[in-house]
């Protein structure tokens, strides 16, 4: 197809069906004459537009199309008059976003639940070649659970009287029927709200495609690909470079034809619109999480794509982060809200992310409106019983009247581009309209009396204002000022502590890390970042406004890097589903909100090497980070690391801890890690060779391939394999494998049994980055010994010590004690284990890992020596800025202490006055329910443990 | 070590040096958790200590073992591990430390310990002499019971075949209603979880109450009684004869549990122990022991302190709560028990006295067991468990290098020593 046509089809997709309501036809004899369709609205206050008010106004409906909006009470002759005095009239409310279909009205919810941590799948997906005929939806497409964005929601569209009459109820008179399955969803359309015909109700046939960040795989059984949030990033991406390869192969068909018929299917055909550089259609992403909303802002402009972002209400976490002032925002109004708890005491449980969540809540609209380009609301994710009342809330919270009316009217008109048809009561717009009693929605007692859509109106019952008591509750809610917010952002003390140009740590044990060992009564220079000068007295050389950090019989370390770590990953640790992901990428999905990143830097952490788990031969690429704290996950990259891939080998990846259902998968055993590894090394280096040949003229486009892709750069030396491993035989096996296709492993994981084949690892040159002392809670770790790290040392192997652990991350200072005490390691060849070693075999050892000129001022003060029990980490450095310090670290808990218990008592009187009641079981519900970002924190991960996957997540 | 030195050792692991008086002679003793002798001599006779102190008067023809660059202390005792009783974690046919069941008093812990499992001589290489072994599962779990972690067999090892009934206090909070999490658990609402949790705890008492009706029907020689396994083995709690150990975290559990002692007027411990800390004065006033597992779990909310549970240790220890330190319990954490010292080490740092710390791996134990008699200390009359180390006890770079268990040297080898020094003699291997 060629663009041209696309283009045509786009354009007539724009223009609705019928504009008009009513057929001009003469009806038929015996068929009941419908009244001539003329209405006067008269003596109401008139709402034009959210910042445009006629009073006492008269509004002339004709054909349903509103014909006149003016001051005053003339009445031409014909119409039906309707005495509107006392009332107000509003444009009808939009509602951009009601999904319809499977997960009708169900916002994404994105769990980290026990069936999430479930994993496995057939070998079938994009990248690898499929062992079943047609793995994504039936039909042609593409073959991915999930995607199907050729699906039309128009296809099928029927009125759903039951809930539209209470939509109606509420004012709304319009909806974008949003698909609410899958990750790339298809369409839906945008339709009155009234009661007539499909072909007469439509008012759009697509309004946007939509996606969503929805690990759908995980939902079957046995899950498929994808059962991640990683794993979801990774298929929209193959998709749109599937897009873009269909249209390359069209351009090179042109230019050489051939006899093999280009039939690209219908879900590419589809997208071929998103990325139509002339007009684009438009894309709405729902990703589910404040940090995902980031991830689909970054996403859009990896592709050109400007998307509408449908919010959580959870902006308040990161605003800077999860708002753009260019992008229109789509809000649920759901708040959460307490509950009566039996006993006093359960409050104790309720922790102060809960109640920060619940009074944000109704301040988040006013954010995202202050913050964005435009904010829409919609009734999805909401009983429709509180909508109004959240609004009025969110009104209370500082949403200015106009701003809530616009998100309810012509800012859902703008971004569903039905504009021109509603979204205000200017003349020849759609008569659409919301009668209030009184003059304000934006009062309690406001009172729909009427809908109107396109000019038939659909009228409700008034009950009576004028009875006294509700008169008298009215004056005591006036009386009363509305509850501020309280809660602090999270962001308002999670951040550096301190940045000083210049710092001189002077009169410290310094643990160099580097063949001058550890010497006595030093200083440090910081300057700029970076280690500026070492030396017995450096005084004269620090700067005059140079910070100074007295040692008082302190130690300075490097700061600790952590080889191997999930401490701060959102959504799940696995792509668990295929035997190979190289195409998931975890720097997707770092958590900078992790609570493990302050725990972590009160441990002297600096760095650490996020790595996906361990379900599969080839796992997904990693992200080495600093604990930049407060900084947005982009930030915390690590930059200069080489680019890495997580690995494995033994019983996690041939599923041997997994039950009785995991049994089809390729690898089941040792045999056949090996030949899959050598199976896709080869098909990447195929893949180079067409790649080359394309790049030469010689071939066709090449479709570009992430899994592959990846598994190419390290064939090519420009990404890192970090395998994880237990026994000797598949550790050799798998170097000898990787040796053939000239791979140099940078660094073996775990490697428990590395001891017993040292030589071998060291002139293959890998590092062997395992645990201190961990052994026997698998079959193949019940020769793991304590001494392996000192002797792999001796015999010449580079050797860290890691935590795969959010505990262990807190004193990897202790843990390389132990390499003292197991082989009688020297105290300074000890360190290295957890500060250069690990440098080294991220290859990140020119910036990190040791106290030498020039390297990053990534610094952790000990209280005594760091190998000592009774040592605690006092502060931690990282580019030179302070992150962690003792007693201001101290502090902050105090303060966040203080701010839940002012939370508590301010929660308790809420609920003591009574304004929780009537909260809907949504609402107090979602009262305990954790945001991905901090529910991640709670179901720590673990690749010893990976054992227990079928069975969930504990140890 | 060479071979030889290795079946010299084996030797006098198997045969025991029982006979004859022996003195040893170490740098320093650490006698009990406040004493120390530097130097110290221990005179030990037939399992015994005799003597103790700076210097004691060696016996003629006693044998002198010469310490000179050694600290001796106490043997280590875990207050409650699945030593013995699981082997592999992962392996389910090498569990055996839970049942299934809601009530199975009459299960006891002891008879399941496997002596040739290869993690108790891993445990007895970091100075572990002694352990609890508790069984899980239920509410009333069943009988734990304190071993000596070395010995031919079962029998053998058992100090004590009864030395808590374990019951798992039911769980007071809240849990999180989340609607259709899993599809296969239905949310409960708050109304009925609480119903759940009165009943959950009234089952607690009518049990108890049964219990006690058995103990009468039977003592009183009643008509129509009938022995029945389970009542049987709940007697010596009835009479007092044996503690319960409640495993508890939780603030409410906690004083639930300790209301429900005194009005039963039974001797209760706390396993857990959690948030026992915000408890502190009321578990010292009414002298309740608490065995603390939690020095390395992470705080459960994210606006706690982050070293809050390091530092619980040093609240309680403070307000005179008798406190052990204990890994969690279960079939992971028994391959790392060798590990015991370290946790209390870690509380240390974070605000706990060091004879305190020392107490609560060594004497405290002792007492829970029952056993502080014979072990815990180092004091006349008392076994001779010991171990000599090679500098502070609590320090991860001290090794242990002997080990004394009722007068026997005991072997320190284990499948990592052994394994160690197979693959250090490997020859660097030719390039193919």
């Amino acid at each position: 197809m060629s663009f041209n046509t696309l283009t045509f089809i786009t354009l007539c997709l724009l223009v609705p069906f019928s504009l008009t309501a009513n057929d001009e036809r003469v009806p038929f004899p015996g068929e009941k004459p419908r009244g001539l369709n003329l209405h006067a609205l008269v003596g109401a206050d008139i709402q034009v537009s959210p910042d445009t008010r006629i009073k006492k106004g008269v509004l002339l409906i004709r054909d349903g199309m509103i014909e006149k909006v003016e001051k005053g009470k003339k009445v031409p002759p014909g119409y039906r008059k309707w005495d509107m005095s006392g009332k107000t009239i509003y444009a009808g409310f939009i509602d951009p976003y009601l999904l319809t279909g499977v997960n009708s009205g169900k916002l994404l919810d994105l769990k980290h639940d026990q069936q999430h941590l479930r994993a496995t799948a057939g070998l079938s997906f994009i990248g690898t070649p499929s062992t079943r005929t047609d793995p994504g939806e039936k039909g042609p497409g593409f073959e991915v659970s999930g995607v199907h964005p050729e699906k039309k929601g128009i296809n099928g569209f029927q009125p759903d009287e039951e809930k539209w009459k209470n939509l109606r109820k509420h004012g709304f008179t319009i909806a974008h029927l949003a698909p609410s399955e899958g990750i790339l969803r298809g369409t839906g359309p945008c339709v009155l709200l009234g009661q007539d015909n499909p072909n007469q109700l439509t008012l759009k046939e697509e309004v946007a495609q939509v996606m969503a960040f929805d690990p759908v795989g995980k939902n079957q059984s046995p899950p498929v690909y994808p059962n991640s949030l990683m794993g979801t990033l990774a298929v929209i991406r193959q998709a749109f470079f599937d897009v873009i390869h269909a249209r390359e192969t069209s351009l090179y068909i042109k230019k050489n034809p051939s006899s093999q018929p280009h039939l690209p299917h219908a879900g590419i055909r589809s997208l071929q619109k998103v990325l139509n550089d002339k007009e684009p259609f438009p894309v709405w992403i729902e990703p589910g999480s404040c940090l995902m909303e980031n991830r689909a802002l970054i996403l859009g402009e990896e592709f050109g794509i400007h998307p509408v972002i449908i919010a959580t209400g959870d902006e308040w976490r990161r605003p800077d982060l999860a708002l753009s002032r260019n992008h229109s925002y789509i809000s649920p109004l759901l708040f959460p809200a307490l509950s009566k708890f039996p006993e006093d005491e359960d409050w104790e449980q309720v922790s102060l992310d809960q109640l920060r969540a619940w009074d944000h809540a109704p301040s988040n609209p006013a954010l995202i409106s202050k913050n964005s380009k435009s904010l829409s609301f919609t009734t999805s994710g909401v009983g429709l019983g509180e909508f109004h009342e959240n609004l009025l809330k969110a009104v209370d919270r500082g949403l200015p009247e106009e701003k809530a009316l616009a998100a309810l009217t012509i800012n859902p008109a703008r971004i569903c581009e039905i504009e021109q048809f509603t979204g205000t009561l200017e003349k020849g717009k759609m008569a659409n309209l919301v009668v209030v009693e009184g003059d304000t929605y934006f009062d309690k007692k406001a009172q729909i009396s009427s809908t109107w859509i396109r000019g038939s109106p659909f009228e409700y019952p008034v009950k009576d204002a004028g009875d006294e008591d509700g008169a008298e509750e009215a004056n005591a809610t006036e009386e009363k000022e509305p509850e501020k917010r309280t809660a602090r952002f999270p962001h308002d003390d999670r951040k550096v502590i301190e940045t000083p140009g210049s710092t001189l740590f002077t009169g410290f044990k310094l643990w160099t890390c580097t063949g001058k060992g550890i010497l006595s009564d030093h200083d440090l220079l910081v300057r700029d970042g970076k280690i500026f000068a070492i030396g017995p007295n450096l005084k004269a050389k620090a700067p005059k406004d140079c910070k100074i950090v007295q040692s008082k019989g302190m130690h300075l370390t490097p700061g600790i890097i952590d080889c191997h770590s999930h401490s701060m990953i959102l959504g799940r640790v696995n792509e668990s589903t295929l035997p190979s992901t190289a195409m998931v990428r975890i720097a997707d999905v770092v958590n900078s909100e992790s609570i493990n990143i302050e725990r972590q830097l009160a441990g002297g952490v600096t760095a650490c090497n996020l790595l996906h788990g361990s379900a599969n031969p080839i796992g997904g690429q990693n992200a080495v980070i600093k604990l930049r704290l407060g900084q947005k996950p982009d930030e915390m990259l690590l930059q200069a690391a080489p680019s890495g891939i997580k690995f494995a080998l033994g019983e996690n990846v041939k599923q041997a801890n997994w039950g009785d259902k995991y049994t089809s998968r390729f690898p089941q055993s040792r045999m056949g890690v090996k030949t899959f590894f050598s199976n896709r090394f080869t098909a990447a280096r195929q893949y180079g060779v067409q790649l080359q040949q394309a790049k030469q003229g010689t071939g066709p486009p090449v479709r570009r391939n992430l899994e592959l892709e990846a598994i190419l750069e390290i064939i090519r030396g420009e990404r890192l394999i970090h395998c994880h491993s237990y026994r000797q035989d598949e550790i050799l096996v798998f170097l000898r494998t990787m040796e053939s296709f000239g791979v140099r492993v940078a660094s073996l994981q775990h490697v428990l049994e590395g001891y017993k084949i040292a030589d071998e690892i060291a002139r293959h040159g890998a590092g062997a980055s395992t645990f201190s002392d961990w052994w026997a809670y698998k079959f193949e770790v019940y020769d793991a010994i304590p001494y392996a790290g000192a002797l792999m040392h001796e015999r010449g192997c580079i050797v860290s010590f890691n935590s795969d652990s959010s505990d262990h991350a807190r004193r990897m200072n202790l843990e390389a004690a132990k390499a003292v005490k197991y082989g009688a390691l020297s105290e300074s060849e000890a360190l290295k284990f957890v500060t250069l070693n690990p440098a080294k075999q991220l290859g990140i050892d020119k910036h990190v890992g040791s106290l030498e000129v020039g390297k990053d001022a990534d610094l952790a003060v000990w209280s005594t020596n760091p190998l000592d029990y009774r040592a605690v980490c006092k502060q931690t450095w990282i580019d030179g800025h302070l992150y962690h310090e003792l007693k201001r670290t101290r502090e902050r808990e105090k303060e966040r202490a203080k701010e839940r218990d002012s939370l508590v008592a301010k929660a308790r009187k809420s609920l003591g006055e009574g304004k929780e009641t009537g909260t809907s079981e949504e609402a107090k519900q979602k009262f305990f329910r954790f945001s991905l970002e901090t529910a991640c924190d709670l179901f720590p991960h673990s690749c010893r443990t990976e054992c227990n996957h079928g069975k969930g997540a504990r140890r | 070590m060479n071979k030889f030195a290795t079946l010299t050792l084996l030797f006098s692991s198997l045969g025991g040096i029982l006979a004859g008086q022996t003195v040893y002679r170490a740098k320093k003793i650490q006698a009990t958790p406040t004493q120390v002798f530097q130097p110290g001599e221990i005179l030990v006779e037939d399992g015994k200590i005799q003597a103790i102190g700076k210097s004691v008067k060696a016996p003629n023809g006693a044998k002198i073992i010469e310490w000179k660059d050694l600290e001796i202390y106490p043997g280590l005792i875990s207050p409650g591990s699945s030593l013995g009783l699981t082997e592999i974690s992962a392996l389910r046919p090498t569990r055996d430390e839970r049942e299934v069941g809601t009530h199975t008093p009459d299960v006891e812990a002891w008879v399941a310990v496997n002596p040739d499992s290869e993690l108790i001589p891993v445990a007895r290489a970091n100075g572990i002499t002694h352990a609890v072994v508790a069984p899980m599962g239920g509410t009333v779990s069943g009988v734990s019971g304190l071993i000596a972690l070395d010995g031919w067999g079962v029998e053998e090892m058992t100090i004590s075949k009864k030395v808590a009934l374990h019951l798992w206090w039911p769980g007071h909070g809240i849990t999180i209603p989340q609607p259709n999490s899993t599809g296969d658990s239905k949310p409960k609402s708050i109304k009925e979880q609480e119903k759940n949790r009165d009943r959950k705890i009234r089952e607690i008492d009518e049990f108890f109450n049964q219990a006690e009706a058995y103990w009468q029907t039977k003592t009183s020689k009643a008509e129509g009684f009938r022995e029945i396994p389970a009542w049987e083995a709940m007697l010596p709690v009835i009479e007092g004869k044996i503690p319960v150990m409640i495993h508890a975290d939780e603030v409410r559990q906690i004083r639930a549990a300790i209301e429900w002692a005194a009005k039963r007027n039974f001797r209760i411990m706390i396993s857990g122990g959690r948030d026992a800390w915000k408890l502190a004065d009321l578990l010292a006033e009414k002298k309740v022991p608490v065995i603390y597992n939690h020095v390395f779990t992470a705080p459960v909310h994210r606006n706690l302190p982050h070293d809050l549970q390091f530092r619980a240790p040093g609240v309680l220890a403070e307000a005179g709560v008798p406190i052990s330190i204990g890994l969690r319990l279960g079939g992971w954490s028994a391959a790392h028990q060798r590990n015991l010292p370290y946790h209390a080490a870690h509380a240390v740092a974070h605000g706990l006295s060091r004879s305190k710390a020392l107490a609560s791996i060594t004497i405290e134990p002792a007492r829970i067991a029952g056993v502080a008699n014979l072990l815990g200390t180092l004091e006349v009359d008392k076994d001779a468990t010991f171990i000599a180390t090679s500098g502070d006890l609590l320090d991860i770079r001290t090794s242990v290098k002997h080990m004394i268990l009722a007068g026997n040297e005991v072997d320190l080898e284990s499948r990592h020593t052994r394994l160690y020094q197979r693959y250090d003699n490997r020859p660097v291997p030719q390039l193919k």
